[in-house]
């Protein structure tokens, strides 16, 4: 398998809606800047990975056809992948395989997602008719009609998590993580909430929207778009040299789809074990044996702060039953031993699905080299009961 | 054909015109165009079938027993095992007493086919007889359902709707705690069976001359609160196209409180035929919910405030939502 790395990375801004551009501009605006970013040419570029989430935000089937030369990339190989929430991170998946196998000697991988163009007539918003469009990923036999959520079903995951460890997941503890976060989006100038700092008074006291989530426990939905350019080793210090950038070696990846369907050789629905066994799986990969001293930046997928501290579980920075040691014990503060979601996360920064977790990998890449840091995590989730999940390894020699 | 007063699988109040508007970013104009996308089906229900007539037809629910490995999967999404090297699986009637896998999650804002049936629970329920989970929707049978009423290990009763149409959602479940003992062990029990506790109002204490001071001090503090809604662009947004009247019953006095397009306004007194009736003892529940220190949806949840029609959460989010948009607006 040939070493592969990230030579180069741009994001578009994330916001609640552009009006100003469609999917195929932001897919542009990601592209243009990534080649940029990696001093390339796109006639440099040997095919592309497409993260594209959901069909009916584009509005279209297939919505990555009429990118393939909207981004200079025709006649060439194109995959589109869908993963739900997890769709980024199983592009670069997919795109580190590609490239690990020789096929190609650099990849793109873009992340785009339109999603608030949806828009209920009835209650004259587009929120609700943004959670029905995602609703269509629940079972279509079983759960579809009974009113399924991306909330309702992570919800699931949670409070059985919080039947077995009745003390962890404190509400003080939640809010204090989205208040952190609100903070360090502040650094993010592509975040979608930058500028809107809340205090944990603040999250304890917003509304419910699915129990036990309240809205500032929730990630934002997003449009925007995010790239990274992959390359071989070889063709990876060429391209370094000539930017000044280090490359950001992809070292370890794993990922894990667990059963949807839950019970006895089904889902253990108090567990995360698709984050589990990605990361592990991820960390053999990398030669990581001790995950919170070996790693310093982490970029985790925040669908909800309460998902966010049990995938840190899950993933082995603190114990099962103790994610709240992620507060209490200091470790993901300031000054703690990691930096977790220095982008604002998902909660702050913004859910353009398809685009999050390829600008999770825009940020680790951006705060190891800015920071002189040797190893980042990110992380994607996705799915119903939190069934996908997906790790990768980031490393700066 | 069905008749034109058949029910439509989509709803036609959800059915936009035919329409387009112009929105304005940084002095430039971007068309807006009102759309859909639309695909109907005629679904084969295929080797599923058998479960959903049982439902629909004979009020009972089956799951697939592994000839190998014995283990019953409910709802039978199977018909081989695949732990057992596929071998083939047979239908088996399960129990419709169960319970709760997990604490279910309770939805107050729902997706947009779903706002006239919040707050709702969806959780997993473990048949007699079965080894997996079936989701299944989860009310009480006493008024709004909140958390704690329904836990892990509950243990509930599956019901059936009186009108079934061979779907997952011809059943619900209700804790069976809240029913008879000939309830729970009755087969096939339908909803019109249950004694459902009514919305009723809530009555308000007698108004002393204390509660009338404190109640006209209150409703000067909130006019002030409302002001500073209106004055906010944002907030405004929240409830742009958007017209309801409310009365709001406290025990100092009522008041009506409209939302019309964009602004919002209260005045003291009452009104015929509201949209939408509220009752809060303590007129500093509204207050604090507008004011971004305490949340109106919580306070429903705790019985601080009792509304007329669950649909009108969406009324409510949109007030939570006004407060939020003045607390960030006074942060940028």
């Amino acid at each position: 398998m040939r070493k592969v790395g990230i030579v180069g990375a741009a994001v578009t801004p994330f916001r609640a809606k552009w009006f100003e551009k469609t999917y195929y501009e932001l897919a542009q605006m990601a592209t243009a800047g990534a080649l940029q970013d990696a001093g390339m040419d796109v006639d440099d570029v040997g095919g592309v990975v497409y993260g594209i989430y959901n069909d009916i935000f584009q509005r279209a089937c297939i919505p990555e056809h009429p990118l393939q030369c909207i981004i200079g990339l025709e006649n060439k190989f194109g995959l589109r992948v869908s993963n739900g929430g997890a769709t980024g991170a199983y592009a670069m998946s997919a795109a580190h395989a590609y490239v690990a196998a020789g096929r190609f000697d650099t990849m793109l991988v873009l992340g785009v997602e339109k999603a608030t163009d949806c828009f209920d007539f009835q209650s004259m918003s587009a929120t609700p008719e943004v959670i029905k469009t995602i609703g269509w990923s629940g079972d279509s036999f079983f759960e579809q009609k009974l009113g399924w959520t991306a909330s309702d079903s992570y919800a699931e995951v949670v409070l059985a998590y919080m039947d077995e460890h009745p003390g962890d997941l404190k509400p003080e503890v939640t809010a204090e993580i989205s208040a952190q976060l609100s903070i360090q989006a502040r650094d993010n100038e592509y975040a979608q909430r930058r500028f809107d700092q809340v205090t944990r008074e603040e999250v304890l006291n917003s509304r419910i929207v699915v129990y036990p989530f309240k809205e500032l426990e929730i990630c934002v939905y997003s449009e925007g778009a995010a790239a990274v350019i992959l390359a071989e080793e070889e063709t990876a210090r060429a391209i370094s040299r000539n930017t000044g950038q280090p490359v950001i070696w992809i070292t370890g990846v794993g990922e894990a789809n667990e059963p949807s369907f839950a019970g006895k050789n089904h889902k253990t629905m108090h567990r995360i074990l698709s984050h589990h066994l990605a990361a592990k799986r991820a960390y053999e990969m990398a030669g990581i044996r001790d995950p919170l001293e070996e790693i310093d930046v982490v970029e985790l997928h925040d669908a909800f702060v309460h998902q966010l501290e049990i995938s840190m579980a899950e993933m082995g920075f603190v114990p099962l039953g103790q994610a709240d040691s992620l507060v209490e014990e200091g470790i993901m503060m300031p000054g703690g031993k990691l930096l977790v979601n220095p982008c604002g996360g998902l909660i702050y920064s913004g859910h353009a699905v398809g685009a999050s977790n390829i600008m999770s990998a825009w940020s680790a890449r951006r705060e190891l080299i800015r920071r002189g840091l040797r190893r980042a995590l990110v992380h994607g989730t996705g799915s119903t009961v939190a069934q996908y999940g997906v790790v990768l390894i980031l490393e700066q020699e | 054909m069905s008749q034109k007063t058949a029910e439509k699988v989509i709803p036609l109040e959800a059915i936009p015109d035919v329409g387009s508007e112009m929105v304005a970013v940084e002095g430039r104009e971007y068309l807006v165009v009102n759309d859909a996308m639309f695909t109907f089906f005629k679904r084969a229900m295929g080797e599923l079938t058998p479960f959903f007539l049982a439902l629909r037809d004979e009020k009972r629910i089956l799951g697939c027993r592994c000839t190998k490995c014995g283990l019953v999967r409910v709802p039978p999404f199977v018909t081989r095992c695949p732990d057992c090297g596929f071998a083939p699986t047979e239908l088996v009637e399960v129990g419709d007493v169960g319970h709760m896998l997990a604490t279910p999650p309770v939805t107050y804002f729902a997706n947009s086919l779903f706002q006239q049936q919040v707050p709702f629970g969806r959780g997993r329920v473990v048949l007699a007889g079965a080894d997996t989970a079936m989701s299944v929707n989860c009310y009480t049978t006493r008024g709004i359902l909140v958390p704690g009423i329904i836990e892990k290990g509950t243990e509930v009763k599956v019901v059936f709707r009186s009108r079934r149409r061979g779907e997952i959602t011809d059943i619900f479940c209700v804790p069976t705690a809240e029913l008879q003992p000939d309830q729970v062990a009755k087969k096939g029990l339908e909803e019109t069976e249950i004694d459902w506790e009514r919305g009723q109002e809530p009555p308000l204490p007698a108004v002393t001359p204390e509660d009338e001071a404190l109640f006209r001090e209150l409703v000067a503090r909130l006019k002030a609160i409302v002001r500073e809604l209106n004055a906010c662009e944002r907030a405004r947004r929240d409830i742009a196209n958007w017209w309801r009247t409310i009365l709001v019953k406290t025990r100092g006095g009522s008041l009506v409180m409209k939302i019309a397009d964009g602004e919002l306004s209260v005045e003291e007194g009452t009104v015929p035929s509201p949209d939408l009736v509220m009752v809060i003892p303590e007129l500093e529940v509204l207050l604090n919910g507008l004011a971004y220190r305490g949340s109106l949806t919580q306070a429903i949840m705790t019985r601080r405030l009792w509304i007329s029609k669950n649909p009108e959460f969406t009324t409510v989010f949109k007030l939570e939502r006004m407060a939020r948009s003045l607390a960030r607006s006074k942060k940028a």
